[in-house]
């Protein structure tokens, strides 16, 4: 099937742009994650060798789900979001704790981390909901998909991993957004969320650590104490700031390489490619990421059916949101919830799924002229 | 494919949303990397660089033979990172472990509000091995050169120590502080979030030069038998403490300064003040019958005296100024040699009355007493020698047998090196040059006159006398065979504390002299305070003198006379 596939179709220049993009930012992402660990100890295998590995395995899944037809695959996806439901509790049953977390299933030397292939079974879950039958009225167009992304959305939460949650709830409102809603079901949904909004604050709120409430209070003035509750975000933007204009230079980044900057090969990784290249090599970076999104935005509006453009805007949604809200709370517009830069941070989860997720797009685009059945 | 797009408003409100959050993006990122980039980088440099003075290592001090007295070692000092630490008390009870210092007092300090606490400076090379072993997270240890006295106490009261900071505080350390330190050098260096220095690549880590050598005139052997001859004679009489120096009569070099009770210089923490004072030059003290000697030699030089001449020491009971002098051996008529070899307080008080008080005065201080020595050590007293107009009736007299008079041991053995040295006064020292690291010679010190307060004539006249006190008088333990040994016993009496009178229990023994007569090399005070049962010099101090001159002539390569003596005494 992959041979056929391989061999009938061959790539054209915009599958080779396409693969670029992803492959510059991945290149980055490993010269950062080297840059800011190099120092340290590292065993057997070092960080940026085990982010290596990573986007081999992600190279794997990116091809698998390029090469098997996507209507195929999304048959399987409520298998998927069975096998994910029953990890997630796994996970909070058995799972590896870290920073007040309990997110990851140690494997090895490697921790698997199922919230972060959750958000792409939840694509799958919701695209081919929408795209099985003409769901009409709001309770099928609205609140069902709610409920089937619930227990996964709960189970996240619970973890707990605001940002995985968040993720969930930004794909639900991109299918939302393509399968259309009328202006008056809009409006019973936002007088919904207004009413539900205090409990939601209190589950949301109840459910957050200290050290996340003391992000979100510290967020509006992270100079407050530098020594505390404001230190991520703050130091993040003295990273940031420092490497001015044209950057301090690989391997020159004083506050990541200093340890100033904490979390600076996973969350941060932004900050530490932002101080050694500056404000000309953050441009390039964005441009390269939004070279990926334009071409991510084309491949959904020229989608041969509903599930690719369904699928599509999902992985958009997914990408988008990660990559907006990772830089914003980096440079200090949003508060610090743990998310990665997709394709940068180190973690293999999130770059397997990321990748994987890719792939999922590349297909919806490369049978766009073929006809199915 | 279909011309109309249904999903283009949707794909336009997606983009659009995307767009924002791009442009939102790079709006911060403009703002902070290029308007807010000079206050940002100013405030990242504020956290990792760390202005420091670097030190170059103390220099050392060394004997006259080169050994060392006191040297600087590199030791770990322990620190902590309270931020980084997620269970301080665990930490505190291992490191209590190690560092033997209570857990609450280092869980206090790993609890505060501080990015960076001392646990413990310059601890055991041992300790800082184990602490490493475990190495515990937030934890560390940096090197920093520790003071080391590798003789122990000797020569403690000499060299003083150096305090935590390596700010010499006592003695050379103190008075030789600006060499000793090593050069200062301002190194920007970066510091990591954990506050461990990190030398930046390519920093020309040259570091600052060492502190400058001391080379003392002590010598590291004469020393330890003064001190060891010291303690015994103090610990046999149980006296409270003593003092002993050993001069170079001809240069005024010091070549043993010895205290009682010692101390020792690497444990100063708890030791009070009065425990390491060098009470040689800080402390006078009624010295008693050795001014004896320096009256005599006033007398003698202006003629009033000559060893021949007679004296009548009035059966050992005179009145002056309605006060009784007592001599401890009643006399008729003796010779003025006799006064001073039987130590007649009366024939003291005689000689200075025959003198007068300008001239008594005048040569008392010429032999430098109220007077600083001027020696390079810190801390020296003048000691009190009133002026005639202060004087009291009495106060001639007085002085004349060593009351109403405050000298130091340090005065003492100089004046006394005066005899011994044809006359010529010298100034003590204790440094005789001063070296680079590189071992170049950056100050050399040498013999000093200070004045010449009697004449050679009377020098040898006076030298022949204090032969008569050794072989014919009160100093009789002080004889060392095949030496001829001048010198002069003395016994105050202290003044009470109490009844503020000269009391009859409390005396200090002292004998004050030099050998071989005939060609001084080595000038010798010995005092012992507080003795009990027997407290006359000639009994308490003269066996020591004896014990420090038998065994430093032959270390100093002296040679005996006696077979020659001997053939000549035998007619």
């Amino acid at each position: 099937m992959i041979d056929r596939v391989i061999d009938s179709r061959r790539m054209d220049s915009f599958d080779w742009q396409f693969l670029a993009l992803m492959g510059a930012i991945l290149s980055i992402g490993v010269l950062s994650i080297y840059s800011v660990t190099h120092a340290q100890p590292g065993g057997r295998f070092p960080l940026y060798m085990k982010q290596i590995i990573w986007i081999l395995v992600g190279a794997g899944a990116f091809i698998t789900m390029l090469a098997v037809d996507y209507h195929k695959i999304s048959r399987l996806a409520y298998v998927l979001y069975a096998i994910v439901l029953v990890l997630l509790v796994v996970v909070l049953v058995a799972g590896k704790t870290s920073r007040g977390a309990q997110r990851w299933i140690p494997i090895g030397p490697f921790a698997f981390q199922p919230s972060e292939f959750a958000k792409l079974v939840l694509i799958l879950v919701l695209a081919s909901y929408y795209a099985n039958a003409p769901r009409e009225g709001w309770l099928q167009r609205v609140v069902l998909p709610a409920l089937i992304m619930m227990p996964g959305l709960l189970l996240i939460l619970k973890q707990p991993d605001l940002g995985s949650g968040l993720s969930f709830l930004a794909i639900y409102a991109a299918m939302l957004l393509v399968v259309g809603m009328r202006s008056k079901a809009l409006g019973i949904l936002l007088l919904f969320a207004l009413m539900l909004f205090p409990f939601a604050w209190e589950m949301l709120w109840g459910s957050l650590h200290d050290y996340q409430r003391e992000r979100v209070m510290t967020f509006v003035d992270p100079a407050y104490d530098t020594g505390g509750k404001g230190y991520h975000a703050l130091q993040s933007r003295i990273a940031v700031g420092s490497g001015e204009l044209l950057g301090k230079g690989l391997y020159g980044g004083t506050q990541s390489q200093l340890k100033f900057l904490p979390e600076g090969h996973t969350d941060f990784v932004f900050a530490v490619f932002a101080e050694e290249w500056g404000f000309v090599g953050v441009l390039v970076l964005l441009a390269l990421f939004l070279g990926l999104i334009m071409f991510s935005l084309e491949i959904a509006a020229k989608a041969k059916d509903v599930l690719g453009a369904l699928l599509a805007a999902g992985v958009i949604a997914m990408l988008g949101f990660c990559l907006v809200i990772n830089i914003g709370m980096t440079v200090g517009l949003l508060p610090i919830v743990g998310i990665p830069l997709p394709l940068m941070s180190y973690g293999g989860s999130a770059v397997v799924t990321t990748m994987a997720a890719l792939g999922l797009l590349l297909n919806v685009k490369r049978r766009r002229l073929t006809l199915f059945y | 494919m279909t011309t109309k797009d249904p999903y283009r408003g949707r794909r336009i409100v997606a983009a659009f949303l995307l767009m924002m959050g791009f442009v939102l993006v790079l709006f911060r990122l403009f703002s902070l990397q290029v308007l807010q980039a000079e206050e940002l980088t100013a405030r990242a440099d504020r956290q990792h660089r760390k202005t420091v003075t670097v030190e170059g290592g103390r220099g050392g001090i060394y004997d006259r033979q080169g050994n060392p007295l006191a040297i600087n070692m590199d030791v770990p000092s322990v620190f902590g990172v309270p931020a980084s630490l997620e269970n301080p008390s665990g930490v505190a009870r291992d490191l209590a472990r190690v560092l033997h210092i209570r857990a609450d007092e280092i869980e206090k300090k790993l609890k505060q509000e501080r990015s960076f606490v001392w646990i413990a400076r310059k601890v055991d090379p041992e300790q800082g091995r184990s602490l490493e072993r475990l190495s515990l997270d937030g934890i560390g240890t940096v090197l920093e050169g520790r003071r080391f006295y590798p003789k122990g106490p000797l020569l403690a009261h000499v060299l003083g120590f150096a305090g935590m900071d390596g700010q010499g505080l006592e003695g050379i350390e103190r008075r030789y502080e600006s060499y000793l330190r090593g050069e200062k050098q301002l190194v920007v260096l970066q510091r990591d979030a954990l506050g461990r220095t990190v030398f930046p690549k390519g920093l020309n880590e040259q570091a600052p030069a060492a502190g400058h050598t001391i080379m003392l005139t002590i010598d590291e052997v004469i020393q330890y038998i003064t001190e060891k001859e010291l303690d015994e004679a103090v610990a046999a009489s149980k006296a409270k403490g003593g003092i002993a120096i050993v001069m170079e009569p001809r240069t005024g070099a010091i070549l043993a300064l010895a205290i009682s009770p010692k101390f020792d210089p690497n444990i100063v923490k708890g030791i009070s003040a009065d425990r390491w004072r060098n009470r040689a030059l800080t402390d006078a003290y009624e010295p008693g019958s050795t001014m004896k000697v320096f009256i005599a030699a006033a007398a003698l030089e202006e003629k009033v005296m000559e060893p021949g001449t007679m004296v009548y020491a009035e059966n050992g009971r005179m009145t002056v100024a309605n006060t009784v002098i007592h001599d401890h051996e009643k006399s008729g008529w003796i010779t003025f040699a006799q006064v001073i070899q039987k130590s007649s307080n009366i024939g003291a008080a005689k000689t200075a009355m025959a003198l007068g008080e300008e001239r008594a005065y005048r040569y008392l201080r010429a032999f430098g007493f109220g007077e600083r020595t001027e020696i390079d050590l810190p801390g020296e007293a003048a000691g009190l020698v009133k002026e005639p107009r202060d004087w009291g009736r009495r106060s001639l007299a007085s002085i004349a047998i060593g009351q109403e008079i405050g000298v130091t041991a340090l005065q003492l053995v100089t004046a006394a090196s005066a005899v011994a040295n044809g006359g010529w006064l010298m100034k003590p020292y204790v440094v005789s040059d001063i070296r680079s690291s590189q071992g170049q010679v950056v100050a050399q010190f040498g013999p000093q006159v200070r004045r010449r307060p009697i004449s050679a004539e009377t020098a040898r006249t006076l030298t022949g006398i204090m032969e008569g006190v050794v072989t014919n008088g009160t100093g009789s333990r002080a004889a060392v065979s095949g030496f001829r040994v001048a010198g002069k016993t003395g016994t105050a009496q202290k003044i009470d504390p109490q009844t503020g009178a000269y009391s009859s229990t409390l005396f200090v023994g002292s004998f004050t002299g030099f050998v071989p007569a005939e060609d001084p090399r080595l000038a010798i005070v010995v005092i012992v305070d507080e003795p009990h049962a027997e407290a006359w010099g000639g009994v308490v101090a003269a066996p020591v003198f004896r014990k420090i001159a038998e065994q430093a002539l032959p270390y100093l390569g002296v040679s005996s006379r006696a077979p020659v003596r001997l053939a000549m005494a035998s007619y």
